[in-house]
């Protein structure tokens, strides 16, 4: 598949803090791309630099063969939804989905007819039938999102930034909008770059999903290998759902300030920092007189409460350092013993479940 | 049971926020006070003036019309309507062309609030001398010997002084413009600051180009700030006197200027009928000014 966008070493940076540092990126043409990265590891700025709002300080940006550095943001091709989608306040929904054709300085249309066609066909995609007059301070936040991605859509970009769409939408619209996004994208056969801070989502959306570390990509893979085998302990840690340890590595086992934790027939990964890494769903919690087989790692640890989320139960332990260790008991396997609160109880997991760092 | 225990907690309650509700119209005692007394009284009164009949030295309560059909028959007053309306379109404009541009920089293109607040202050230091000293400030500046023509003299630009620019409709406008172009500077930067810029972006990000964002959006979505200044501009300029008076050397005649004068020789039946007709000019202007935008929607 070849690569519609492609960064090359891009660096920007505001005073002291590199928000990209060296970047480097290629997203292919036609698919849908999460990028994920925690609160300021520079997820917009890299959004921002792609559509031109920000010039970067160094590096190169190739889009469909051609340098687009110095190109404005208007002459990109490129579509950008905001994060609080940045209607236009005084416009009708059809107004604001007709702007781009009607204003844009190359080609625009002028035709009533051909506009209000085209404004039809985009607002039967994007199921906004119905709506067209109202005032976009009249429709609900799901449709300003629609509304929103059909002002972009109606350009036909080759490219469109999705900068966190969902995230001003309620948690019930937001798992709605998750599969109409990909319906929507995969439509109109263009790639989508949708950036976000939430692990499910860029896992359940992203047919490529990035992972953005201080300012530089520090995975680039399908949903499945970043969720079970993330290249580096920073990406564990984006994802939520893995215990993390530092500590140094020895021939057979990892050794943590908190204990010695055999190795399983693996080979450590090497991300150029040791760690340690376990799946939340991966420990059992047992009593401390129950004893522990070759192939497991045993961890004592004071039980602290609990948390339902329906499908399963979110255990919390306190280590001996004060840290907290997190255990993740899925209720359709198992029916989990009740814990007593400040009991001390073994956490037990295989040794070949944990990830090993180098 | 649970229902009964409900309505009756309710009750009392409801009791309560009406009582509120009553004493918090006190509240706006004073100030109704306030402009009955000074403002709804004077108003008819003036009115039920400009029916009395005047004669030279006295004035007397005998309704006549008199006084309004002497007003709608003179040339020189009917004039002073025209100059008027005159001056005040062209102060409008021109605190427009000045004050829009300023506005555009400080609100759109300027983000650091700071820096904006800085910028406004700037507009405001005239303010912080009185009125009179602003207006007559101007006759050193545009006299004959004054700063601009010993300037444009010293640069070669001109040989000999520009007589029009001082005690002439001129010397007015400019004097009107400097002193009122603050007040519409503000509603516009007003309005600049609460366009959130990611709206500018979008549109640039759609395709258009600088004209045509500010013709579709900029300019659309200040028309609120324009319409505010343009009425506290032509409320201002419609009831001016003194920037005529000094700086026109009498040559401009504002209605404000015929009450000043009237009121002066103790005409006060005439002088009710040039207050009413000024009055009734700022209702419709500010009536015609608040048809262009629905401010209730877009405030």
């Amino acid at each position: 598949m070849s690569a519609v966008l492609k960064l090359s070493n891009v660096r920007k940076s505001y005073g002291d803090l590199h928000a990209l540092n060296g970047l480097d990126l290629a997203l292919p043409e036609d698919a849908y791309v999460a990028l994920l990265g925690p609160s300021g590891s520079g997820k917009t700025t890299l959004l921002r630099v792609i559509a031109g709002f920000e010039t970067p300080d160094a590096g190169s940006l190739t889009f469909k063969g051609k340098r687009i550095e110095g190109i404005a943001p208007h002459r990109r091709d490129i579509g950008f939804v905001f994060q609080n989608f940045a209607l236009f306040p005084h416009l009708s929904v059809a107004k604001n989905i007709a702007f781009g054709l009607e204003n844009r300085d190359i080609d625009p249309v002028a035709d009533p007819k051909v506009l209000a066609a085209r404004v039809k066909d985009m607002v039967a995609l994007v199921g906004l039938g119905g709506l067209e007059e109202r005032a976009v301070t009249q429709i609900s936040g799901g449709q300003r999102q629609r509304v929103a991605l059909a002002r972009t859509l109606i350009t036909e970009p080759s490219l469109v930034l999705l900068d966190e769409p969902l995230g001003a939408l309620d948690a019930n619209l937001r798992a709605r909008m998750r599969s109409e996004l990909r319906a929507i994208r995969e439509r109109c056969g263009v790639t989508f770059l949708h950036v976000t801070g939430s692990e499910s989502e860029a896992l359940a959306m992203g047919d490529l999903v990035l992972v953005l570390d201080q300012g530089r990509i520090a995975q680039s893979a399908d949903a499945d290998t970043i969720y079970n085998q993330p290249q580096s302990p920073s990406v564990a840690r984006f994802l939520n759902c893995y215990n993390l340890f530092e500590g140094t590595l020895s021939s057979d086992a990892f050794i943590a300030p908190l204990g010695t934790f055999p190795l399983g027939g693996t080979s450590p990964r090497q991300s150029g920092k040791p760690g340690y890494a376990i799946r939340y769903d991966r420990i059992a919690v047992r009593p401390l007189t129950d004893t522990v087989a070759n192939d497991e790692v045993r961890l004592e640890a004071t039980f602290v409460a609990d948390e339902y989320s329906g499908a399963a139960i979110n255990s919390f332990f306190a280590l001996d350092d004060g840290r907290v260790f997190e255990v993740e008991s899925h209720l359709s396997q198992t029916t989990p013993n009740a814990l007593t609160p400040q009991t001390r109880y073994a956490l037990v997991w295989k040794r070949n479940d944990a990830l090993v760092y180098a | 049971m649970t229902m009964t225990a409900a309505t009756t907690s309710d009750a009392p309650s409801e009791t309560t926020a009406k009582k509120v509700s009553d004493k918090s119209l006190w509240l706006l005692a004073p100030g109704i006070l306030w402009m009955l007394l000074f403002l709804v009284v004077p108003m008819l009164m003036m009115v039920y003036v400009s029916f009395w009949t005047q004669t030279t030295f006295k004035i007397s309560p005998i309704l006549t019309v008199q006084s309004w059909v002497t007003f709608f028959t003179s040339d020189t007053y009917l004039s002073a309507l025209w100059t008027t309306v005159r001056i005040w379109l062209i102060v409008l404009v021109a605190t427009l062309v000045v004050g829009y541009p300023a506005a555009l920089y400080v609100g759109l293109f300027v983000r650091n609030k700071t820096t904006q607040t800085v910028l406004l202050v700037f507009c405001v230091i005239p303010f912080w001398t009185s009125f009179l000293i602003r207006v007559l400030a101007w006759r050193p500046m545009l006299g004959k010997e004054g700063a601009i023509n010993l300037i444009l003299q010293a640069l070669g630009i001109i040989n000999t002084p520009i007589e029009v620019l001082l005690f002439s409709e001129l010397s007015v406008v400019i004097g009107m413009t400097q002193i009122y172009c603050v007040f519409m500077v503000g509603p516009i930067a007003f309005m600049m600051g609460r366009i959130d810029p990611s709206v500018i972006e979008a549109a640039q990000d759609l395709g258009a180009g600088f004209w045509r964002i500010f013709r579709t959006i900029i300019l659309p979505l200040t028309m609120p700030g324009v319409v505010v200044g343009a009425i506290f501009v032509s409320v201002m300029v419609l009831g001016e006197f003194a920037t005529a008076a000094a700086l026109s050397g009498r040559k401009v005649n504002l209605l404000g200027n015929i009450i000043v004068t009237q009121v002066g020789s103790l005409k006060w039946a005439f002088a009710a009928v040039v207050g009413v007709v000024l009055t009734i000019l700022m209702g419709i202007v500010v009536a015609a000014l608040l048809r262009v935008v629905d401010l209730r929607k877009a405030l």
